[in-house]
């Protein structure tokens, strides 16, 4: 399956409205994120015609913040918590079920789109330890079983279908 | 601003507010050690080496970054802050690549020398050194950015001083590291290659590829550019008598500061070519021996120009012979140069190859300020608050005067690019008034900048008061600009009233400068446009001011220095018109004799002269006629016919091989002398090399010729000459007391002191109208690409400019590949009505419709067949660098 095509024209309708602003880039930066769930790399050059800015200098910025992502992610985005807390409370082999599960490494999209597996280094939220954070929801108190349902949930598809 | 005391070490320190700490702790010859502060870049704090502790509140402040207060008490080098300088240099080195041995930055590295002043030998740490692929692939740069310690030198020196945006951080933290757009490689980058970059990293991530020698040079020696107009002061690093590197100078107040360009730091390798001339040589005439040059003393060399010049100065009058001085040679050369001719030979025919590439606008500003506006530092440009720069691609041909003018537009000069392509100077614009590209062979610009005056006279919004104290004739200009029909040149030139109005608008009530490109020659009637400019100069008084005035990126090194010493044909030295009576008679009385009143020849009827036989000999100093003049093959023909050439020069080229004598010289890193740059700044340099062989500098060659001549002055030293310059020529009376000074300016009062001495507008011709040959449909400008410069003698011999392969195809608009049908074919035709080339193509989307791009200086300059020679005319040199072409299949 492949990432859907991106519509540039779109984008274009971005820039414009924020070609004038003072500080345009990162509020722009962050609406192509959002509208399409990642900055493509060929947006790069358009954007800093657009804002005078220097292309080295947009692609700065975007490598430079998390929140921002150059490639597509899946349509659920998991963030494991691999915090102190977190750890204590075996963090990992959260990590490690979930990695089995989705048969998916750190950092990476399975190739449906449907999740992008990271790790943080706290959520903040360690009083629920071991926590992760599935798009914009957390998770508390993870044991096996509730990993499990939390990815059915997210649509994982069955093996058998 | 108002000044505050405090104190470091116990030491009472006064600064004004608003200093850094650092500032003024070196100031006062406080060393506080740094690795990523530059004085010519905003602080930045980064790598927390300059760190300083705050007596009363024991805090730790970086120095580069904290203001001095009123009363502070600043410790620098107590146990705490030298415990945490080391823990920093520690960290660096444990991530750093233990390959000091290899790494040719050696002792000049930061990063080394305060680890050993700071006594850090092991780190201790576990080591976590950050592997990056080893970039080597271009002849310029590598980057190994293993030993990257993140200081931002290179990123802030590329945006702030070169103003281009090659590079910037990517990522962050542990991974972060200076990178190019897509992280591709640095030649399929935007990167221009100036170097500037390596010239400010403190440790070898970025270094000058070695090739012959790596590492530390043996000696360092000062040196000024010998390329082009702008006069970077250089740093010359030379091992044996080997020039191995080049850097720019560490001093403050140069122009260039920290800078360079590509052919300044990379391509002075053509020194060492074995190209080189290293003996004295003349032509065996005799027919039992075959026609070769022979290698000969300089004493056996010198009697035979000697006795040859002389013969035909007696056989056929002194006007037979023409001499040939250089724009590359130095200010004393060329004075000495142009006095042998008038004053040994009794001729005036003088000449030099900067008239097409800028004399002539210098020479006819000079005519129109009466000598006022002769200097114009470009570090005045920051104080303009309007900069137009008309048909000017400083990035190629004067990068660092455009630094200058980006710098300017980025500090908040409002800059106005009236130019049909896209250069650097037009993306960075807040306005580009783009005229159409048939425009270009038309005569475009002086309609437009003429409406721009007619709209500030309408509004009455010129400056009355310099207009009525100053000049003359405004009214006869407001009658004859008011014969413009407006709408048909902006119909001609595809331009919207509203832009022009724009325009007018805001030059109203400021200060103005005037950046006119070389190229501006490339223009028929280029004078119509000067004169356009010099009355919207004085309509807005933008004559006198600071950060006023006109620049003209000139192309050659001594191209204002040349022009100054008077080898062109219609100047005495010192900017005397040779028409003024007056002026012969000063120099008369200066050098004793009588001068020949025959004014001189121009290049052009020259080669005309040559062809006729009305001139019999030549002696040419540093000039490459067969590949800087159009129609080559006439050129080396019609020197082909004179009975006798003498060629001195520093390289083998077409000329020498016609030579009857040649004589080999130094270059600019291996004599003494002096350049004026475009500036009108006055830079003295001492020789860092010895020059190879038997070669010798030009001056010297000329001082044995003058004295074989039987002349009885003796130019033995370099100051003898400089002495002598300063008495003729007043406006270099501070020649050579500093390593640099300036040319002077007459007062600007001084064209009041007679009646008849106002400034003059002049009035608006109506143009005359090309007739455009269909047949030819494209208009091509040829121009340099920043690899070479001029014809390419010597950047062509570079060989890091001859690795990096520029074959110098042809640019064609992606509109016109599309109608050509170009896109299969390989190599093309351009064809002119005087001869053809043929190359590669490649497709340039900024290039407008219409228009192709030529880049001179490679396949032996051959795009000179293009043009017709008998554009070079001295009155008007237009058009020597466009013509009408069409474009071929093959």
């Amino acid at each position: 399956m492949e990432a859907e095509p991106i519509d540039l024209n779109s984008i274009s309708e971005l820039i414009k409205k924020h070609q004038d602003e003072k500080w345009g880039l990162i509020p722009l930066l962050q609406e192509i994120q959002e509208s399409i769930g990642y900055i493509p790399v060929e947006t790069i050059e358009p954007i800093a015609q657009a804002l005078k800015l220097s292309p080295a200098h947009v692609q700065g910025v975007v490598t430079f913040y998390s929140g921002f992502a150059t490639e597509p992610k899946g349509k659920c985005v998991l963030k494991v918590c691999r915090g102190t807390a977190c750890h204590v409370k075996g963090g990992k082999s959260v990590l490690n079920i979930i990695k089995k599960e989705l048969n998916l490494e750190e950092g990476k999209t399975s190739p449906d789109y449907q999740f992008t597996l990271e790790t943080v280094a706290c959520l903040g939220a360690c009083f629920l330890a071991p926590t992760l954070m599935a798009n914009r929801d957390y998770y508390g108190k993870l044991s096996p079983k509730k990993i499990t349902s939390i990815l059915d949930q997210y649509g994982r598809l069955k093996g058998e279908e | 601003m108002e000044n505050i005391f405090f104190n470091i070490n116990g030491q009472k320190i006064t600064c004004p507010s608003g200093t850094t700490v650092l500032t003024a702790a070196t100031q006062n010859g406080i060393y506080i050690p740094t690795l990523c502060y530059h004085p010519d870049l905003k602080p930045y704090g980064a790598c927390r080496i300059c760190l300083v502790e705050d007596k009363k509140s024991g805090r730790l402040m970086a120095s580069c970054v904290t203001p001095a207060m009123q009363d502070m008490a600043v410790l620098t080098d107590t146990h705490r802050i030298l415990n945490h300088r080391r823990n920093i240099v520690r960290l660096m080195m444990a991530e750093h690549p233990e390959s000091c041995i290899v790494c040719g930055k050696g002792n000049r590295c930061e990063l080394r020398k305060i680890a050993a002043q700071l006594g850090v030998a092991e780190h201790g740490l576990y080591r976590m050194p950050n592997y990056k692929p080893f970039e080597q692939i271009n002849p310029f740069i590598t980057r190994d950015l293993s030993k990257c310690i993140l200081c931002g030198k290179c990123i802030r020196a590329d945006h702030e001083l070169v103003v281009l945006g090659a590079i910037d951080y990517n990522n962050r933290g542990f991974r972060s590291r200076p990178a190019t757009i897509h992280e591709t490689a640095l030649e399929n980058s935007n990167c221009t290659f100036c170097g500037t970059c390596v010239s400010v990293c403190p440790t070898g991530a970025l270094a000058p590829k070695y090739f012959r020698h790596a590492g530390t040079p043996e000696r360092e020696g000062d040196s000024i550019c010998g390329f082009c107009g702008a006069g970077c002061s250089l740093s010359i690093g030379v091992s044996g008598q080997k020039i191995v590197e080049v850097n720019p100078s560490p001093y403050q107040g140069t122009v260039n500061g920290v800078t360079l360009c590509v052919r300044g730091h990379f391509a002075n390798d053509y020194i060492n070519t074995p190209d080189r001339l290293t003996n004295p040589m003349v032509r065996n005439k005799d027919i039992n021996l075959k026609d070769e040059h022979v290698n000969v003393s300089w004493d056996v060399a010198m009697e035979t120009v000697v006795s040859k010049l002389s013969e035909i100065k007696r056989k056929y009058g002194p006007q037979s012979i023409a001499f040939i001085g250089s724009s590359k040679c130095s200010n004393e050369e060329n004075y000495l140069f142009q006095k042998i001719a008038r004053v040994i030979f009794g001729t005036n025919n003088v000449i030099n190859g900067g008239y097409a590439s800028g004399q002539m606008l210098l020479s006819y500003i000079e005519k129109k300020t009466y000598g006022t506006c002769r200097v114009a530092p470009l570090s005045d440009l920051k104080q303009a608050e309007v900069i137009i720069a008309i048909n000017a691609d400083t990035s190629h041909t004067v990068p660092v005067a455009g630094y200058h003018i980006k710098r300017a537009a980025g500090n908040g000069s409002f800059l106005i690019v009236i130019d049909s392509e896209r250069t650097d100077l037009a993306t960075l614009s807040k306005q580009w008034i783009r005229p159409l590209p048939s425009a270009k062979m038309q005569t475009s610009f002086a309609d437009l900048i003429n409406l721009i005056c007619r709209k500030i006279l309408k509004n009455k919004s010129y400056d009355q008061k310099f207009v009525e104290s100053y000049t003359d004739g405004l009214d006869q200009f407001a009658e004859s600009i008011n014969t413009l029909d407006e709408n048909k040149i902006l119909k001609e030139n595809g331009i919207q009233e509203q832009e022009l109005k724009k325009a007018a608008d805001l030059i109203n009530g400021k200060i103005v400068a005037f950046v006119i490109g070389p190229d501006i020659l490339h223009n028929p009637e280029s004078i119509r446009t000067v004169d356009a400019l010099f009355n919207l100069a004085l309509i807005t008084g933008n004559l006198a001011n600071k950060g006023s005035g006109f620049y003209i990126p000139v192309a050659e090194n001594n191209l204002v220095g040349a022009f100054d010493m008077g080898v062109v044909p219609d100047y005495l030295p010192g900017r005397r018109l040779f028409s003024f009576d007056e002026n012969k008679i000063i120099l008369e009385k200066q050098w004793q004799v009588k001068l020949a009143s025959e004014p001189g020849l121009d290049m052009l009827s020259f080669i005309k002269g040559a062809e006729s036989g009305q001139i019999k000999a030549v002696y040419i100093m540093g000039e490459n006629l067969i590949r800087t003049l159009p129609q080559p093959q006439r050129v080396e023909a019609a020197l082909g016919r004179l009975e006798f050439v003498v060629v001195q020069d520093i390289v083998n080229n077409r000329c020498t091989k016609l030579a009857d004598v040649i004589l080999p010289a130094a270059v600019f890193a291996e004599k003494s002398g002096s350049f004026t740059n475009m500036e009108g700044r006055i830079q003295t340099f001492t020789p860092v090399a010895l020059p190879p062989g038997e070669a010798r500098a030009d001056w010297q060659i000329l001082s044995h010729l003058a004295k074989k001549m039987g002349y009885p002055e003796q130019y033995e030293t370099i100051e003898k000459i400089r002495q002598e310059i300063r008495r003729i020529v007043p406006m270099y009376e501070r020649l050579g007391n500093h390593r640099q000074d300036w040319i002077k300016n007459n007062d600007f009062q001084t064209p009041f002191s007679g009646n008849d001495h106002r400034f003059l507008f002049s009035s608006v011709t109506s143009k005359s109208t090309l007739p455009i040959d269909e047949s030819y449909p494209f208009t091509a400008r040829i121009g340099s690409l920043r690899f070479h410069l001029g014809s390419g003698t010597r950047t062509a011999r570079s060989e890091r400019i001859r690795l990096y392969g520029k074959k110098g195809e042809i640019e064609i608009s992606g509109a016109d590949c599309l109608k050509l049908g170009l896109d299969v074919c390989k190599i093309i035709r351009v064809k002119s009505v005087y001869g053809f080339i043929e190359r590669g193509f490649k497709t340039n989307t900024d290039l407008p419709a219409g228009q192709i791009f030529i880049p001179m200086a490679v396949n032996n300059n051959d795009v000179m067949n293009l043009i017709n020679l008998e554009q070079l005319r001295q009155s008007d040199p237009c058009a020597a660098k466009a013509c009408r072409v069409r474009i071929e299949k093959i």
